[in-house]
């Protein structure tokens, strides 16, 4: 019955998306809001908690990952009051928007609850194909190129998702039967697996489709050109949500991979980010639009949650998770204000706000954009520093300890390169340029206040509490 | 008789890439996906499985009857480009097919020691997804693009019936059903599309 309760306000709201009524608009919003209602019930339900006969389990890991998800997807909403104000979209095009996110919300309870590796393949197919609709919101001839483009390319990382995932079914088949798709009971009987091999091509097959969905190598550009050309709700909802649904697949598969061959595991994954890194910090320094900058930062933000999580940073992971999925969508729905007196102009966009509203959404703008590049007290801070603490741990038990700790420099010079660009743009964006005026709405100072109150509230003692219980 | 029919289904793909007509496409298409429900009803039929019956009547229905009207009925109504023109010189693809299927082959060996199962299905299944990926990457058109993703499906669904003997019922439902919404969506889009 819980799992109808978790959708049912995305059935309303795909059932109300048909009707024709002049209060649609405002209906709408409203039942995004009681998506939470039945997130908040489920997350204070005592964990594990069996949905429909152990296909959907949750556990403190994916509620957690729900509500940050739900509380992404509320602000959200509160952006897209005003979107109409911001950029040309048709009131079908409004409608419509809600229909796919409806299908999006649906796809994504369904693949992160999942106990099931087919069921969680399903779900995340579901998302994929209605943000393909949600990026042609926008009518330019730019964005159909890139929905298309998404379609294309979100297909074949799918189907790599789904071959992998064959591959680890027929590995684990000859000892659980139709129960290898099982996540709890495969990791419960990995070690009796005949064929580790199969498992590990799997998994690297796995892997790679979900690398190429998050825009790691070689796909680097492939997200941040659909973003650019997407209305920044929707960016928001990519590097909030749907991203949050490919990593929780992520944290399953590579749980049961580290119990097969955890140095294998490391090295490959390891190996894979660097590169990926490298490439994306000259890209995030030659970048020169927000919606690009953003996007690119999610990888490395991605990056940085794979990499403390496949070290045995758990917490780490977690926190830094919980920080990114609350500050970057933050960061693309400022955009719309941010970009309102041209795409491409950086200088004097912290400049230039009236009123008590309209500068203190500058200063939370500005605290987003320093949190994000980790300077203290932001929990991205606290995250890498637990994070680097569990990566050099692991280094200690391998026998590659100095190799791990020389790619380590590595990697701490390529952030390093990230860092001065954001520490660059912020005093491009507040010091330089000519102090053009911009209107803050109400709504959009909800949406600044609502992350910024969220991203706080992951520095609870309570919030660590939790995320350390979660794998010890 | 399986091993005819796997013989035939790899045989579409290879035809389907070297295709210059949208229609002649979708007609492979349909073709590939017939021979995937007849093999996927011949598993069925040899092991007993019921549930592999039903899925092999789904994609006859759905994949081979179906999708390709859906698809012929959207290409005349939104008068989508009817010569598909490969980015790929003939000659190269020439090349490239056998070598593909050539590697799947000695990539398959390894793997059916450890599945227990002809190592040819898995090879052809690998093969198909691969030659899949270059029919999706050779077109500049949309229309193959779509028909090669349908293709990489099928050649996925072949591989989790010859390597798995099925995937469960549900899953495999579920597949059905997210396919029929990437073709509403795409639908959706051409439709968009012929709007502006």
């Amino acid at each position: 019955m819980i799992l109808f309760y978790l959708i049912a306000p995305a059935l309303i709201m795909f059932v109300l998306s048909f009707l024709h009524h002049r209060l649609l608009n405002r209906i709408l919003p409203i039942t995004t809001l009681m998506i939470l209602i039945p997130i908040v019930y489920l997350f204070g339900l005592e964990k594990p908690y069996t949905i429909i006969g152990n296909y959907w389990v949750a556990t403190q890991l994916n509620s957690y990952i729900l509500l940050i998800s739900s509380i992404v997807a509320i602000g959200v909403t509160f952006a897209l009051v005003t979107l109409k104000r911001r950029v040309r979209i048709e009131n079908r095009s409004y409608v419509l928007f809600y229909r796919f996110f409806a299908l999006f919300w649906i796809g994504l309870i369904i693949s992160i609850l999942a106990n099931n590796m087919g069921i969680y393949w399903i779900g995340l197919e579901m998302a994929t194909l209605s943000t393909v609709y949600m990026i042609k919101t926008n009518q330019s001839k730019h964005a159909s190129k890139e929905a298309w483009n998404y379609m294309i390319v979100g297909a074949i990382a799918i189907s790599l998702i789904l071959f992998g995932i064959i591959l680890i079914y027929a590995s684990a088949k000859p000892i659980l039967g139709e129960d290898a798709m099982n996540f709890a009971l495969l990791q419960e009987h990995i070690n009796e697996i005949k064929n580790p091999f199969l498992f590990e091509l799997g998994f690297v097959i796995v892997s790679l489709g979900m690398f190429i969905k998050m825009g790691f190598f070689p796909m680097n550009l492939w997200l941040a050109n659909i973003e650019r050309a997407s209305f920044y709700p929707v960016a928001a909802l990519f590097s909030g949500i749907l991203e949050s649904a490919i990593l929780v697949g992520f944290f399953h598969f590579s749980t049961i991979a580290i119990e097969i061959d955890r140095g294998a595991t490391f090295s490959f994954v390891f190996i894979y980010l660097s590169l990926t890194l490298f490439l994306v910090s000259f890209l995030i320094y030659r970048s020169k639009d927000f919606m690009r900058l953003f996007s690119l930062s999610g990888v490395e933000h991605m990056i940085l949650i794979i990499l403390f999580w496949i070290s045995g940073g758990y917490y780490a992971a977690l926190l830094h998770f919980g920080a990114h999925a609350f500050l970057k969508p933050a960061l693309f729905l400022s955009t719309g204000v941010l970009e309102s007196n041209g795409q491409y102009k950086i200088s004097g966009t912290l400049r230039g706000y009236q009123g008590w509203r309209g500068k203190s959404f500058a200063v939370i703008v500005g605290l987003f954009l320093l949190a994000i590049i980790g300077l203290p007290p932001s929990p991205m801070f606290f995250s890498e520093i637990y994070g680097f603490e569990a990566i050099i741990h692991l280094a200690n038990q391998e026998d590659y300890y100095l190799w791990i700790i020389a790619a380590l420099i590595v990697l701490l010079l390529l952030l390093s390169i990230i860092f001065y660009k954001f520490i660059e743009i912020y005093q491009s964006m507040r010091y330089e340029g000519e102090a053009e005026s911009k209107i803050v709405y109400t709504n959009e100072w909800s949406f600044a206040l609502l992350f910024l109150l969220a991203t706080l509230t992951l520095l609870l003692p309570q919030t660590t509490t939790y995320l350390k219980a979660i794998y010890g | 008789m399986i091993d005819f029919f796997i013989g035939l289904f790899l045989a579409s793909f290879i035809v389907a890439l070297f295709s210059g007509r949208l229609y002649k496409l979708i007609f492979w298409y349909a073709f590939n996906a017939l021979t995937l429900g007849i093999i996927t009803l011949l598993v069925g039929a040899q092991i007993d499985d019921i549930a592999l019956i039903i899925s092999g009547s789904i994609t006859l229905i759905l994949k081979a009857g179906i999708i390709p009207f859906i698809l012929k009925r959207s290409a005349k109504r939104f008068h989508l480009k009817r010569e598909i023109t490969s980015n790929i010189p003939i000659q190269y693809s020439i090349l490239l097919v056998p070598s593909i299927i050539i590697f799947t082959l000695y990539l398959a060996e390894p793997m059916s020691s450890m599945i227990g199962v002809n190592s040819q299905y898995i090879a052809i299944s690998i093969s198909s997804f691969f030659l899949a990926l270059i029919l999706m990457i050779e077109h500049k058109n949309i229309a193959p693009k779509i028909i090669a993703f349908l293709m990489m499906e099928n050649a996925l669904f072949l591989l989790g019936t010859t390597a798995t003997y099925g995937m469960p019922m549900f899953i495999e439902l579920g597949i059905f059903i997210d396919v029929m919404i990437a073709i509403v969506i795409i639908n959706l889009l051409f439709k968009e599309e012929a709007i502006r």
